[in-house]
Order: structure tokens, then sequence, then C-alpha cells
């Protein structure tokens, strides 16, 4: 079998090699073609977080720092300079000579009405965590803006950098006016000031970058050589694939181990596993938001640990997941300041989830229903585990958008679901966006909230770093969520893409060539 | 022939009014479409406000009819996620639709009518038998399977085919296949048995004796006759395969409306569902009306009964 | 009362000559028996699938992913048919998968039947307005995509098997509403029955010992159609996603859940879907044996 898979596909790779119309095509002309399973509904940074789009959003739109994604550095992008002025107020010193895709030029102006509108308590951003620091910006004169923060909060340069790009001030006006009789920022027009501009987008289906020529030069983004990148959604896994060996589509990520693996010992395509920032999560409703009676079993400690104990979190991550992917104790992601592993570690031992069940009064088990958004095997996977130890699981599986308003309306009170933390390599990004209520918070603890309040606006380190870990270990013992394993990624590309994958996570495609 | 058009045309209308009903009334059952058109994280207050400024607060039998006119006009609703109108989005998927319905029908009568002309000429030979067998697996091939061995083998082994998107012509020769072979073992059995019984009837044998060409008698008369019932059935295959595109479409990742009335499932935006619904049962209602037209034309005792 | 067979409306027959009467009644017994057998072994393997499967359908092993079938060079007799993408032995999948095909193919064909055959026979038997409302029904769920509809319904109303089998019960009742219809009509027309009226037998006892028992076999005919059909629709919903559940097995799921491999293991979605063929196969025969044997021509 495997000698006539290998002869079946050495004769579809020499028939690509005289078929590669369309492989050429890209190369030649200088474009890229990516895709992933995800649709992207809106193009515009702040009303759509899928991450998909915020990739696009570094690339087309600039923030006022830039984070070197080899050194996690902070360097200058749309500011020219900055300091903290006192611990609650950051000055910027404005770059000039900087243009919007449309051609009017960028000022503090801009700057000081994209942090404000984002900053309202009313803007509708869907990710209030990212904006709910700051309290309100001003221009002091032609090139400097002041941003004065609701508190101390010391990784505020952490966001100004990776999830604050800056909008024209008079783009908020074109927001078409939604259901509710209220402007609808998803429809504003997406200009921005970053190295492409975007030229074409269908919900949905795919969107359009072209190189913006006007982009000012000594960017650390520097000037890219692909002149357009198409982003389109392909839904099945298997058509990707197929797109990818015969060319139409140049770059893929988040294909799964096994797939991967084979490519790569075909050698059919580039196949790099990379580290992400990205965690797996079960989130249990300790809340009582769904409820807090036979309804909602997971009000009761024993049995969201049971849970806990019921899954073999390692072997999801080995074997299902691969690469350098491990299992996680911490609702953190584990390079991120604050982050500890010290706390209560649940191991895997179904005997004792049983118990725990019985002790709870579910000795048969009981029946829930389970929502999920992506990577539907490891969320198989763990309905398999939780079946094993008397859980039966309903398995409501969907797009993300669908996926978040169940969360949000108290709905999918026990679901599973992934956080990149904006690539922010911090615990305020993470573990703060979760519990400190919220909509996303269905473990809604005083005590945690406070030492994670504590945590996010103390200047001092170790302050910060005590305060996160009662909270992390309350989270923990409480069994709030389980956090599950941080992904490792399999990107598949043409060879002859010279792509990194960033260990940030981010595709900088202005810094990506055809060899 | 005017009255029976007009008779059948008043029926082809209730039964567009019906489904239209029954989509509509699908439609509000599946949830408030307060909640969904007010969007994420809306509040109490907005989705009030978006109750009473759509009227989703007044009886049914008034909504049906308020987006009953709006649809004399063209005017579908918008759709929530793609924030595009409905009958704007339906018209950039359905061409997709027709070309692969339209090509899958080819498929199925350039492979059935000979193989079921040729099965009639020879019964009960192996010619015969091959096209009952063929017959016989297109029945019991599940459509999804057959679409992904076409895939596997055409697409991957050989490399003759693209698997996936509607950039070009050859996108669409795999999924023809696919959706055409289901409907080859109706049209093939017709043809044949409609193809034997007009050669054993008198006419023909008259045309014999009269030392008329065979092939003069095969397509001239034999043909003819026999080819009026399988019109109709076509055009139900045709209005049948319209409706089973989803799977198609969403194996091949055609953007058309199969893959839509997909899409826009996985995304609860009902406004497109209802109308997805509403437009291919209309294409296969068009059909049938042409077809019971078409025959009424050929077959005068239709008219009459 | 003579129990007089009925004219079937199927459009397949041949009038043909004594040599080929014989012959085709040798073929159709085939078609029964071949056909008749491999439905006998899948429900006998269905209903004996706890004491057959040798192992747990459910319990998966991570460890184990993607073994090989026993053909294989790497392939053992623990997992003949190899084991799936958690893990689960195939075989075992395989055996309890044929539970959720024949259940919903039998218990869809049930609900479809009565209400096919409901209608049809009210149709045939009253005809005037009664037959030109029911007519007009018939056409409106004809122009019903089934599958849009199907996947609609399943989306909003949760994919529970009973709301699978209910949705498609209520949606594939067409064919037996159509084939009743007339078949009520020919018998209708017959002068036993005018007698029968005319001395004075309720509607209802004419319908029940009259006109049923002469169609009963056109609606065994189309009864075992209808399974396959249902069986096939039901494959399709659950390959899409919207049937069956997992890690309920059922064979159209395991097709979709073996997709990400077909490029590298052809056989995780070939076996699957070899089964389904053969199941849907066999009932097709079976139906057209029955047809073929009970129509009037090849009788003496």
């Amino acid at each position: 079998m495997l000698k006539k898979l290998i002869i079946g596909l050495s004769a579809a790779s020499f028939a690509l090699s005289i078929h590669s119309g369309i492989a050429m095509a890209d190369k030649a002309d200088s474009s890229l073609t990516w895709a992933t399973t995800r649709e992207i509904p809106a193009a515009i940074p702040y009303y759509e977080n899928v991450r998909e789009m915020t990739i696009i959003g570094m690339n087309v739109w600039d923030g006022l720092l830039y984070r070197n994604p080899k050194t996690f550095e902070y360097e200058p992008l749309l500011a020219e300079s900055y300091k903290w002025a006192d611990n609650k107020t950051l000055e910027f010193k404005i770059r000039k000579g900087v243009k919007f895709h449309d051609g009017t030029n960028l000022g503090p102006d801009d700057v000081v009405a994209t942090y404000n509108h984002v900053a309202a308590e009313d803007s509708g951003v869907l990710t209030r965590r990212n904006v709910s620091w700051i309290d309100h910006a001003e221009k002091v004169n032609d090139d400097t803006v002041l941003v004065h923060l609701k508190e101390t909060f010391p990784s505020a340069l952490e966001f100004v950098a990776t999830v604050l790009p800056i909008l024209p001030a008079s783009i908020w006006d074109t927001a078409k006016v939604g259901a509710q009789g209220k402007p609808d920022y998803a429809t504003i027009k997406p200009i921005g000031s970053g190295p492409y501009k975007i030229t074409g987008f269908t919900p949905g289906v795919s969107v359009v970058m072209e190189k913006f020529a006007d982009y000012w030069k000594g960017s650390p983004k520097g000037s890219p050589t692909i002149k357009k990148v198409t982003y389109r959604t392909v839904s099945d896994p298997e058509a990707q694939i197929a797109e990818v060996l015969s060319g139409s589509v140049d770059l893929i990520w988040d294909v799964s181990r096994e797939k991967a693996e084979q490519i790569d010992q075909a050698s059919l395509a580039k196949v790099v596993s990379s580290a992400t920032m990205r965690i797996n999560y079960i989130n249990m409703d300790r809340a009582g938001r769904t409820g807090k009676g036979k309804e909602n079993p997971f009000f009761d400690k024993r049995v969201r640990q049971a849970v806990a104990h019921a899954i073999n979190r390692d072997l999801i991550a080995k074997e299902l997941v691969g690469g350098a992917s491990a299992k996680i104790h911490s609702a953190c992601f584990p390079t991120q300041f604050g982050c500890t592993e010290d706390v209560i570690k649940y191991e895997f031992n179904p005997e004792k989830a049983k118990k725990m069940l019985a002790d709870a009064g579910y000795p048969n088990g009981f029946t829930t229903d389970i929502y999920a958004y992506r990577d539907r095997p490891v969320t198989e996977a763990v309905m398999g585990y939780l079946a094993e130890v008397g859980i039966k699981t309903n398995l409501k599986y969907m797009q993300y958008k669908a996926f978040r308003e169940n969360v949000w309306n108290d709905t999918a009170g026990f679901h599973e679901g992934t956080w990149g933390s904006y690539s922010v390599n911090d615990v305020s990004a993470s573990t703060s966006a979760f519990f400190k209520g919220g909509r996303d918070d269905y473990c809604q603890d005083d005590e945690i909230k406070s030492w994670l309040e504590t945590g996010d606006t103390s200047v001092d380190p170790a302050a910060r770093k005590a305060a996160y870990k009662k909270a992390l270990s309350k989270i923990a013992s409480e069994a709030c969520w389980l956090p599950m394993f941080a992904y490792s990624r399999y990107y598949v590309f043409n060879k002859d893409l010279d792509f990194t994958p960033a260990p940030d996570g981010f595709a900088e495609f202005y810094a990506t060539k055809w060899k | 022939m005017l009255i029976y058009a007009l008779k059948r045309l008043g029926v082809a209308l209730l039964v567009f009014v019906s489904i239209s009903i029954i989509g509509f009334v699908l439609l509000r059952a599946s949830g408030d479409p307060a909640i969904a058109l007010a969007g994420e994280g809306a509040s109490q207050q907005d989705v009030e406000y978006v109750r009473q400024h759509y009227g989703f607060n007044r009886p049914i039998y008034i909504q049906y009819v308020d987006w009953a006119k709006r649809a004399l006009t063209g005017d579908l609703g918008d759709s929530i996620y793609l924030r595009q109108p409905v009958s704007q989005v339906i018209a950039e998927r359905a061409p997709t639709t027709l070309l692969l319905g339209a090509l899958s029908l080819c498929f199925a009568l350039i492979l059935a009518i000979p193989m079921g002309v040729l099965a009639a000429l020879y019964p009960n030979s192996y010619i015969d038998r091959t096209a009952l067998t063929i017959a016989v697996v297109g029945q019991a091939l599940p459509t999804f399977f057959f679409s992904l061995l076409l895939i596997v083998i055409f697409g991957v082994w050989l490399h003759w085919l693209p698997i996936a998107g509607n950039s070009s012509w050859k996108n669409f020769i795999m999924p023809s296949i696919a959706l055409g072979y289901y409907a080859t073992p109706a049209i093939m059995r017709l043809t044949r048995a409609g193809m034997i019984e007009v050669l054993s009837s008198d006419y023909i044998r008259t045309a014999r004796a009269k030392g008329l060409r065979r092939s003069t008698v095969l397509f001239k008369h034999a043909l003819r006759n026999a080819v009026i019932p399988v019109v109709s059935l076509a055009a139900v295959q045709l209005g049948f395969m319209l409706g089973g595109s989803v799977i198609i479409e969403s194996i091949f990742s055609l953007n058309g409306l199969g893959n839509l009335a997909w899409q826009t499932i996985r995304r609860s935006d009902f406004e497109v569902m209802q109308a997805v619904v509403l437009t291919i049962a209309s294409f296969y209602i068009l059909l049938t009306y042409l077809a019971d037209l078409l025959n009424a034309f050929l077959d005068p005792r239709i008219r009459t009964s | 009362m003579v129990s007089i067979p009925p004219k079937t409306t199927n459009t397949d027959f041949v009038p043909a000559s004594p040599m080929s009467q014989k012959l085709s009644r040798v073929l159709n017994h085939k078609s029964i028996t071949i056909g008749g057998g491999i439905l006998i072994v899948m429900i006998l393997m269905a209903i004996l699938a706890p004491f057959i499967a040798p192992h747990d359908p459910f319990s998966q092993n991570l460890t184990k992913r993607f073994l090989d079938p026993v053909w294989y060079p790497k392939g053992t007799w623990e997992h003949p048919l190899g084991t799936d993408s958690f893990g689960r032995d195939y075989l075992s999948r395989m055996i309890f998968g044929a539970r959720a095909s024949l259940l919903i193919g039998f218990s869809a064909m049930l609900i479809s039947g009565l209400i096919g055959t409901t209608l049809g026979v009210l149709a045939g038997y009253f005809g005037g307005r009664v037959d030109m409302v029911i007519t007009f029904i018939i056409t409106t769920r004809l122009a019903i995509p089934v599958i849009l509809v199907a996947l609609v319904v399943v989306a909003l109303a949760g994919n529970s098997l009973s709301i699978v089998i209910w949705v498609l019960g209520f949606l594939i009742w067409d064919r037996f509403a159509v084939v009743m219809r007339s078949a009520t009509q020919q018998i209708r027309a017959l002068d036993y029955v005018t007698a029968a009226q005319a001395i004075g037998c309720s509607t209802l006892r004419i319908i029940f010992s009259e006109i049923l028992p002469n169609i009963t076999n056109a609606l065994i005919v189309i009864a075992t159609l209808e399974v396959a059909h249902a069986i096939l629709l039901e494959a399709a919903l659950s390959f899409l996603g919207l049937g069956v559940q997992p890690p309920t097995p059922s064979w159209g799921l395991m097709v979709s859940e073996g997709k990400g491999m077909m490029f590298f293991k052809a056989w995780v979605i070939a076996i699957p879907g070899i089964a389904l063929f053969l199941l849907v196969l066999s009932i097709n025969l079976l139906g057209d044996g029955i047809r073929d044997v009970t129509a009037p021509e090849n009788r003496n």
C-alpha cells in the first residue's frame, strides 16, 4: 500500500509540475493566497476578533508601537518615541509624513479619535479587555498625544503595540445604521496606514490586500515584497490540502498532526511546526449563569474537578495536536508575565472522577451539551473521555460568531474554547479577560476579581506576580476552567515560499517572500 | 392549450405561495428574529427596539403579508451575517448552481439515453445487463461517497482535475458527474422501457415493413415518441438535483446556492435560509411547469384529460 | 372477497416473450435471494451487535489512532478493520453503525408509509375535491428540496435520533402517496367495489377489506425502496454533520470522519461507503425482485 501510495503521489507531483500553471502564476506575479477554515464576517479591527482578522489587522494597520516578534521588545512605529509621563499617563510623539490608504495624512487627531472612540463604554468593541484600561486621549500639540489611564496598568504598552491600530478620525462617521437604530461600526471602510491596504472584501469568503505604495520608509515592518495577499475561507480541511498541493493556495495552517506528518513524509509541501500563544480550555459554569440546580451540574465543585480528572490532556496534546503542544495547569499561557504553573494539578484519573461524580450525586453520570467552534477532533476526544466516566455529551459545533453569542447569552455553560491573548505576553490579556467579571466570566468570584485587579494595576512587578499567583491558584482549586494545553500549530505551505512563522503567531506578510 | 397552460400556471403559483408560507413559518419558529437582528451583545433595549421597528410583535399572518409585499418588489430582506441584501447574495450564487444542474443533467442524458436505447435494442443481452448494472449501482451509491471517490481518484492520484472552488470550467466536471450519476438510472430505465414499448408497436412495425432504414425508424419515429415521458422525468430530476446540490457543492467547495444554504444554516442567518429554500423550490416549480407544457404540446391527449 | 392482483404502475415492465419470461423469473429470483440475503445478514449484524462486536465501539485510545486493517503489513487481528481517528475499533463501529442506518431507515419508512398511504388511498378512493386537494399537497411536497429542509429543521430543532426520524418520515411520503393513489383508483374502478357500495357496505369497511389487501403488493415494493431512500438521506445528513451525532457510530458519519485521511488511507472512507452501498443495493434488489414477482404477467 505504501509503495502504491508513493507511486501515486509521485505521479501526482510529476503531474503537478506540469500542471502547475496556477502555482507559477502566484509566484510569478508576486502574490500569495492563504486560507483557513474560519470565516471573516467583518474586516475591521476592534469589531471582529477572529484571529485571521487580527492578523490582517497587523498587516493593514499600524499602531503606535511595534513589538519585535523575536525579542518581544517595543520599537517605534507611528510613535517616534514614548515615555511614561507619570504612572497613569503615557506620552507619545507622533511621526510626521505618514499617509493613510486614502491619501490623507495621519496626525495626532486620528490617534486621539481612535483611542477615545474605542475606550468609550458604548463603543461596542468586542474585546473590552483590550481597551478598558484607557480613560481618554488628548492632543497636546501638533506632534504629541497623551493617553490617560484609568488606573496604573503596567502592561499598557503590550496592548498599545499589538491590539490598538490607528484609524482615521473621520472613519467612524462612515458607519451604516444598524438594526437597533445605532451605528454599526462593523460597516466602516477599512482604511489604515499599514504596509498593505484592503482592496477587496467578501464577508465570509475572502479578503484581498495589496501593497500600499506610500507606506512610510524606515518602518520596522519594512516594505513588502509580495504585492498582493488574498485570504480565502476554505472550510473543508481536505480541500485546503488539495489546494496547497495543486497550487491555488500557498499557505495554510492548523493542519492536523496526522495529515501534516503524511504530507511531510511524502515531501509534498513544506511543513513547519511552530509554537503559538494559543491555549485551549474548558469552561464550566460555576457562577450559575445557566442555572443552579440539576440543569447545571457544573455548579458543584466536585463535578468540575471530576471533569479535570477525567480527561487525559497529555495524550490529547501529544497524540492529537502534536508538535510541541503540552498540557498546561494554569489559566494563562506559560510565557506570559505573571503566569505560573505552581497551582493545584489535576492528574488523569478516571476512577477518581467517577467517585467524585458519585459523591456529588451523579453515580450514573449525567447528560449535557458541550459547545465548541474549532479543532473538533479535540472536542470529540474530550467527549470520549467524559463518556467513560459517565458524562454523556451532545456536541454543538458552530462557527466562532455563533459560539461567541451562545457563550455571552448564558446558553453555552459548558464549552471548549481557545484564546490567543492577541499574542499579548502578559496575564492581563488572558486571565483578566476571563475572570474579572464580564460576558466570558463563568466563574464570577469576587476574590479572584480583586486579585486580578491588583495584578493588573500594581506597578511593582513582584506585587503583580504575587497577586496573579493568588488568582491563578484559586481558579485552579475552584476548577472554574480546565486549562487543557498550549497549541503548537502545523503550517503547510508552498516549498518556494520563504515564510517563517513567528512565535507570537502573527503572520507578517510584509516580511514574506518568494524564493 | 391556452386553458391548460393557465390552469397549470394557477397550480404552480399556488404551490409557490404555499412554500413561501412554509418557509416563513419555519423561519419564525426557529427563534426570535429580533435577537438575531439586534446582533451580538445587544442589550434588552436594543432587542426591544428591533422588535418594534421591524414589527416582530405583530401577528404572524400580518408579518407574512408584509414580507410577501416586500418580496414581490424584489426585497427579500438583508443577510445579518453578510450585511448585504439577500437578493444580491442569491443572485451572486445562483448561476453556479444552475450551471451545475444543467451540466449534471447533460451528463445524465448523454449517459442514460444512448444506454437506454441500446438496452432496448438488445434486450437481455450483456449490453442490457451492463446498463442495468450501471443503473443499479447508481441508485445504491451514496452521492457523497461517490464524490469523495472521484476526488481521490481523479483529483489526487491521477491529478487530472481541480477539486475545489469555481475558478474554471474544469471545476465542474467531477461535481456534474457525481450529481448527474444519481439521475442516470431513472432516465435510462424510462428510455429503455419507452423504447421497447414503442419498438414493438404497430406503428413501428408498419414503418419497418415499408422498408424504411433502421436508423430512420430509430431516430425519426421511435425515439421521438419514447422521449416524451423522459422530458418530464428530466425536468423533475433537474429540480431534485438543484435541491440535492448542497452536498456536492459543499464537498467540492463550489460557491452556489447549495453551499450558501449550508453556510447560512451554520451561521443561523435565517432570512437567507428562507430565501434559498424558496429560490430552489421556484426553480423546480418552473421546470415542472415547463415540462407539463411541453408534454401537453407533444401529446394532445394530456390537454383534454 | 376475491383478491385481484392490481395492475402495477411501474414503467419497467417489459412485454416479454415466453423465453425471457422464464429468464426474468430466474433473474428476479436471484434478485430476491441476493438482496434479501445481504439484508438479512445486515439486520442480524445490527441486532446481535453487542455479542459479535470484538470491542466497545466507544472506547477510545489515543495512542492507537489510524491503525491499518489486517490486510496491510502493519495490521493485526486485534483490529481487523483497523482503528479510527480516536483509536476506536473500526469493525465494532461498523457493526454498531448498521443499527443507525437500519433503525432510521425502517422507522422513517413506517412514518412516511402511514402518511403517504393514507393520503394516497383517500385521494384514490374519493376522487373529486379530495383528490384535488391531496394532489396539490403532493405537488407542493415535491417542490420542497428535501435535503435542504431536513438540514434546516434539524439545525433548528436539534439532532436527536427521533427528530431525524420524524423529519425524514414527514418528508419522503410522496412516492407512497402517488403509487397508492393510482393503485387505489384502479381497484376502485372495478365492478365488485361498486357492487359492495351498492349493497351498503360502509366506506371504511370497503377500504379495509377490498382496497387495502389488493394494494399491499405495491405497498411492500414502495416500502422497501423507501427504506433505502431514508438510509441514503440519513447517511447524507450524518455526513454533513446534522444527522447522527458523534460518538454514536453511523456509516455516513464514519465517512465524514474519515474524510481527513482519505488521501492517505483510503480504507477509512471506503469501508463504511461500501457498506452503505451494499445495504442500499440489497434493499433495492429486494424491492425490484418483489415487484417483478408480484407483477401478474409473471404468474401463470
